[in-house]
């Protein structure tokens, strides 16, 4: 290929080593939570230490001693899945019967479900408060928080299965009806096995969202529906006592998600750019 | 059941959730930013409980925009923050994509390296930045002006060259909780969330562009930077112009960052402000919410315009 050719040697080296170089200093200061989370408190602050240190497990160990570390991500884990499952079991039908039964109002509607995501949050906080506290009664309740995060999540949620159902070819539907096939064979045949994948990212996607959600879970929750990014706010300010405890607690509430996050680049430019980028 | 009945049936639950939650609260913002409403006030009990005799037209606006003295200063800040953000997650955004785009050895992990940042929690993030990093003592910022200082120290006495360094002046580490140096870290931790996330929209993008016509454009002789800017900006200006937008409406409402960092130390953006406001004078924090509501919608116009295009190829 000409692209090929033109390269000269300089090129060659130059730039793969720099993309490298952009990318470790990317990822670097995850590597030094990382790394700090296996140093003592002490250690972690010492210059002398940077690299050269004795690794321990103990803040690992101690986090349920530390900061009940286990309390908070058993919510982050229930109210992350919970809430992806409802917003899920109502957004399948929602996007399928857009995609398949699409009318003159469809596009109208989704671009109402989107600018619902636009709303600034803060916006409506003292109503939430409000409500939440002195009518429902469900302030800082797992129920709460669940419900919260399906319904901001719910906007992406469709609109990311509505663009994977277009992709589906009707004609395969229209074939099904003709066999005589029902309305739920329809669904469980040919449906589910084509739309699989897109169901799956886009459960692995709101998952993540709901999981590093930071406005809603820290504003109402005190206690009892408490997440990780309420742990993680409360000790914002550690006095540089506690890096060692503070890095293994940050890297345990983040290392998982990243990992999930590497398997579903792809699906995250469709989600977030609402499929407006291809 | 007539053919329009099931479909209609499917997307009810949707449309009433999403009709609930957006109007109720929303309503209520409204309603709350025309009546006195306070949480405490010994002196008028009455308006610690909304009422419509305590009907105050537009007076919260004219209090927020007018006799509150950090409105005006939290929007300038909101704008500054959430412009140099976009500015600069799109410019580094641009040049990695490009940089990345050609096949090398190791692409693959060099991809999963730059797009971790994205996928860490925003607290996590302000508190890993602003603890482990920017401290000028214990961060790594610290570490490393320390470090400069008593290696420049130990060259001072060195021979021959000793009288180079002893003109040096000892380095001050910057301090990053003061109010405008706690604006400038949340920006750097911001932009290192959302640069990936820049990254991973313009790559896709590149993917998409035309090979015959650069192959082309070589063949007439173009140079790499021609090339960039004839053939690839061009395409990459639909990617931007989402970018940009996603970003704006995104960093609009910034809170848990701006929380972490600079709580109490006059840094504050609108939804700081609003939550401040919220802790007694809610009159003033819906009227600010509403202002809020303004300023997204003004973008939000533009980026469901611009979605709404491509929405039913």
């Amino acid at each position: 290929m000409a692209i090929v050719a033109q390269q000269t040697k300089f090129s060659k080296i130059f730039w793969p080593v720099l993309a490298w170089f952009i990318a470790l200093i990317f990822f670097f200061p995850i590597f030094w939570m990382v790394l700090t989370s296996f140093k003592t408190d002490a250690d972690a602050v010492k210059p002398e230490f940077l690299f050269t240190f004795k690794p321990t497990l103990e803040n690992y160990l101690n986090m349920t001693a530390n900061y009940d570390y286990w309390r908070f991500a058993t919510n982050s884990v229930i109210t992350s899945v919970f809430a992806t499952g409802f917003a899920l079991a109502v957004g399948v039908p929602c996007a399928y019967a857009m995609a398949f039964n699409p009318s003159r109002a469809t596009k109208d509607v989704l671009m109402w479900m989107l600018s619902t995501k636009m709303l600034p949050a803060a916006a409506v906080l003292y109503p939430m408060t409000f409500l939440t506290k002195n009518f429902l009664g469900v302030f800082d309740t797992k129920f709460l928080v669940i419900v919260v995060l399906s319904l901001i999540n719910l906007p992406i949620v469709i609109w990311m299965l509505f663009t994977y159902f277009k992709e589906i070819p009707k004609e395969i539907i229209e074939a099904g009806k003709m066999d005589g096939v029902s309305t739920w064979g329809e669904i469980k045949d040919i449906l589910l096995p084509l739309a699989w994948g897109g169901l799956a990212s886009t459960a692995l996607l709101t998952f993540i969202f709901c999981w590093n959600e930071a406005y809603w879970t820290v504003r109402l929750t005190t206690t009892e529906a408490a997440t990780l990014s309420k742990l993680i706010e409360g000790n914002r300010a550690p006095e540089g006592l506690f890096f060692g405890r503070l890095s293994a607690v940050s890297a345990a509430a983040v290392g998982p998600i990243i990992v999930l996050g590497w398997f579903c680049q792809k699906q995250l430019v469709q989600g977030l750019t609402f499929g407006a980028v291809k | 059941m007539s053919k329009r009945t099931l479909p209609r049936l499917l997307q009810t639950p949707a449309v009433i959730l999403l009709l609930i939650w957006m109007l109720i609260p929303l309503g209520m913002t409204l309603y709350f930013s025309f009546i006195r409403y306070v949480l405490n006030n010994l002196r008028r009990p009455e308006w610690t409980t909304p009422s419509l005799s305590n009907w105050r037209g537009f007076g919260n606006y004219e209090y927020v925009l007018f006799g509150a003295k950090d409105f005006w200063f939290a929007v300038k800040n909101s704008v500054f923050i959430v412009s140099s953000i976009i500015v600069l997650t799109v410019v580094l955004g641009l040049a990695i994509a490009v940089l990345i785009n050609r096949s090398f050895p190791g692409r693959g992990i060099v991809r999963v390296l730059l797009i971790s940042p994205f996928f860490v929690m925003p607290a996590v993030n302000a508190v890993l930045w602003i603890n482990m990093i920017l401290d000028p003592v214990l961060g790594l910022q610290g570490l490393a002006v320390s470090g400069i200082n008593e290696l420049v120290a130990g060259l001072r006495d060195a021979p021959l060259i000793g009288w180079f360094f002893s003109l040096w002046p000892e380095i001050e580490p910057i301090s990053f909780r003061a109010t405008q140096t706690s604006a400038y870290a949340v920006i750097i931790m911001v932009t290192w969330q959302w640069t990936p996330f820049a990254v991973l929209i313009f790559m896709t993008s590149l993917q998409s562009e035309d090979q015959q016509q650069k192959e082309a454009a070589i063949l007439d002789g173009a140079g790499a930077w021609a090339q960039f800017r004839f053939l690839t900006l061009p395409h990459l200006a639909r990617p931007v112009a989402i970018v940009v937008m996603i970003q704006a409406i995104f960093h609009l409402s910034l809170y848990a960052e701006i929380e972490i960092v600079s709580r109490g130390n006059g840094n504050k953006n609108l939804p700081y402000l609003i939550g401040e406001f919220a802790s007694n004078n809610i009159g003033a924090a819906s009227a600010t919410g509403i202002f809020a509501v303004i300023l997204a919608n003004i973008v939000a116009i533009f980026l469901l315009r611009m979605v709404g295009k491509s929405l039913m190829e």
